[in-house]
């Protein structure tokens, strides 16, 4: 059965795009067949943050459109076998995709087999990011522990929870989880930042993971490698952590709490 | 969207309008509440016919004039609407042209009509009174008399069932329930009836009722008691955390959470012209 997840966020910047890639990425290894669609028209980076970019010929619209099939679109990832990429246009807009054009790539992809599609969605909640949402059996929303990122975020769950396919026909509607991003417990601890408690009592939801800050993330990618891959950094062992909650296995959550300072270090500063 | 609108008189309006989700409950036609149809032989013959002639319990807004200048009459009711802008938006106004000195003209009245208009209402008659006969005639726009149920029984056009002349006092509507959290951007209206909210409310979210609003969580957004005029509503939350309450349309705005107030058990009730706010304690 294949599962469709959405990235999701509302408010831009806060790291969809950077987890979306580091899901796929995470899924893939653990063996799944995983392809991930940017829903970014016209202004994609999906393919630069996966480091594909030059491997692009045709894309999501070009499929919509017929003038391609999906097999000729999708960009196998050098890395992981089981990893398809299929990048947005960067020449049209969002007025290029329609609701049935999505619902046939979807399907196809499902008959082909894979068994999670990321949608990397747009910022905002105009007419891409609404088209990556509505298709999707779950969401993973993209928080950063900052208020605008928080309200934008509510709204988006309430548009999750009303304008998608399985909440019109009823049936189960999508499931969500929060994913926080950007998070610091030494500005927590300085009441700088909300707390992880705090999104989840504005937001009502409980978080699937943390991902710190981390200078790690633009070296990723402007490597074009999703930062997953990246061993032994934090983010990459909370991403990992994340992909493990989102297959059903309960962990506790790590990167939360200020690392406590050894002797030397407080004697001696640093 | 399903567009099964189902009309039981002229209080039932498509709450699909106001209320942001069009999964809601709270658009069940089927909860009526009002005069309710007896299970006679007449009202199971007139279900199968095309229409059904009914007596609605109609919660009409007067606008009562003291001018016909359409630029004060745009400027004051733009004012008011400020307040509850999504409660005003395409309600059925009727004018009530007692106060005014002297007898308008239907070019004067054109101009009022297209004022209100402009401020999002739509005048569908004019309340009973010396001048308003001949104008309403005019205007092609009927005289609105005040409900009085023997009234209805003699106007009543036949087939007139026992029912109608009894008149039944309308059933309270049990109050609407919502479970999930209200979402920024959402909004909730609860015609004719109080609303309860077993969840949080987000910040620049709206819940509205005709009656009492109840928050069994955070409230963080708007909430509107009373909103067609019932000055006696009140607004109750578990958490106090409000952008803005009103009750009757007489509302307060919080910049600031007063100390006192901030994340506490907290209700809201008019006394006279002011929105007093209390901690429920306990």
């Amino acid at each position: 059965m294949t599962e469709i997840i959405v990235v999701t966020s509302g408010k831009g910047g806060v790291g969809k795009t950077t987890t979306s890639a580091s899901l796929s990425c995470g899924l893939a290894r653990k063996g799944k067949k995983v392809a991930v669609i940017d829903f970014d028209i016209g202004l994609r980076n999906l393919d630069l943050i996966m480091g594909c970019e030059r491997r692009v010929v045709y894309d999501f619209v070009n499929v919509i459109q017929g003038d391609c099939t999906l097999k000729q679109a999708l960009i196998k990832d050098k890395r992981l076998e089981t990893l398809h990429v299929l990048a947005a246009s960067q020449t049209r807009d969002k007025d290029a995709l329609t609701a049935e054009g999505v619902r046939r790539v979807l399907d196809e992809l499902a008959a082909e087999g894979f068994d999670y599609i990321i949608c990397d969605s747009p910022a905002g909640i105009e007419k891409g990011a609404h088209l990556a949402m509505y298709y999707a059996d779950r969401a993973v929303v993209v928080v950063n522990p900052e208020v605008s990122s928080v309200r934008d975020s509510d709204r988006i769950l309430g548009l999750l929870a009303s304008k998608t396919e399985r909440a019109e026909k009823g049936n189960g509607g999508v499931k969500e989880h929060l994913l926080l991003t950007r998070y610091s417990p030494r500005r927590v601890a300085a009441g700088e930042m909300l707390s992880v408690a705090d999104v989840k009592e504005i937001l009502g939801l409980d978080v699937i993971g943390v991902i710190p800050e981390s200078t790690d993330v633009l070296t990723a990618s402007n490597a074009g490698t999703p930062v997953i891959l990246n061993e032994g950094s934090d983010v990459s062992e909370a991403y990992t952590d994340a992909v493990e909650r989102l297959l059903g296995t309960e962990l506790p959550l790590r990167f939360v709490d200020e690392p406590k300072k050894g002797f030397f270090a407080r004697m001696f500063g640093g | 969207m399903p567009k099964s609108r189902h009309r039981e008189g002229a209080s039932r309006v498509d709450l699909r309008d106001l209320c942001c989700n069009p999964n809601h409950s709270c658009l069940t036609p089927s909860r009526s509440g009002t005069l309710a149809a007896p299970m006679n032989t007449t009202a199971a013959a007139v279900r199968t016919t095309a229409l059904d002639i009914r007596y609605a319990q109609v919660g009409l807004l007067q606008l009562k004039l003291r001018s016909t200048d359409p630029g004060a009459i745009l400027d004051e009711l733009t004012g008011k609407v400020a307040t509850v802008p999504q409660f005003f938006r395409q309600t059925a106004i009727c004018l009530d042209l007692a106060e005014l000195e002297g007898e308008p003209d239907a070019s004067e009245m054109r101009g009022v009509i297209e004022a209100v208009r402009r401020c999002g209402m739509l005048v569908v008659g004019f309340a009973e009174g010396p001048t308003s006969t001949e104008l309403a005639r005019t205007m092609g726009l009927p005289v609105i008399a005040g409900f009085r149920p023997q009234n209805a029984a003699a106007r009543a056009p036949a087939p007139a069932t026992p029912a109608v002349a009894a008149a039944p006092v309308p059933q309270p509507l049990p109050a609407l329930i919502h479970t999930q959290p209200v979402r920024s951007g959402q909004r909730l209206y609860a015609r004719d009836r109080d609303l309860i909210v077993t969840a949080s409310v987000g910040a620049a979210a709206e819940v509205m009722a005709d009656g009492c609003v109840h928050i069994y969580g955070a409230l963080r957004g708007r909430a509107m008691a009373g909103v067609r005029g019932d000055t006696g509503a009140r607004v109750f939350t578990r958490e106090f955390h409000a952008e803005l309450v009103a009750v009757a349309g007489v509302f307060k705005v919080f910049e600031q959470l007063p100390a006192e107030l901030a994340g506490q058990p907290v209700q809201a009730l008019l006394a006279g012209e002011e929105l007093r706010f209390a901690r429920l304690d306990g």
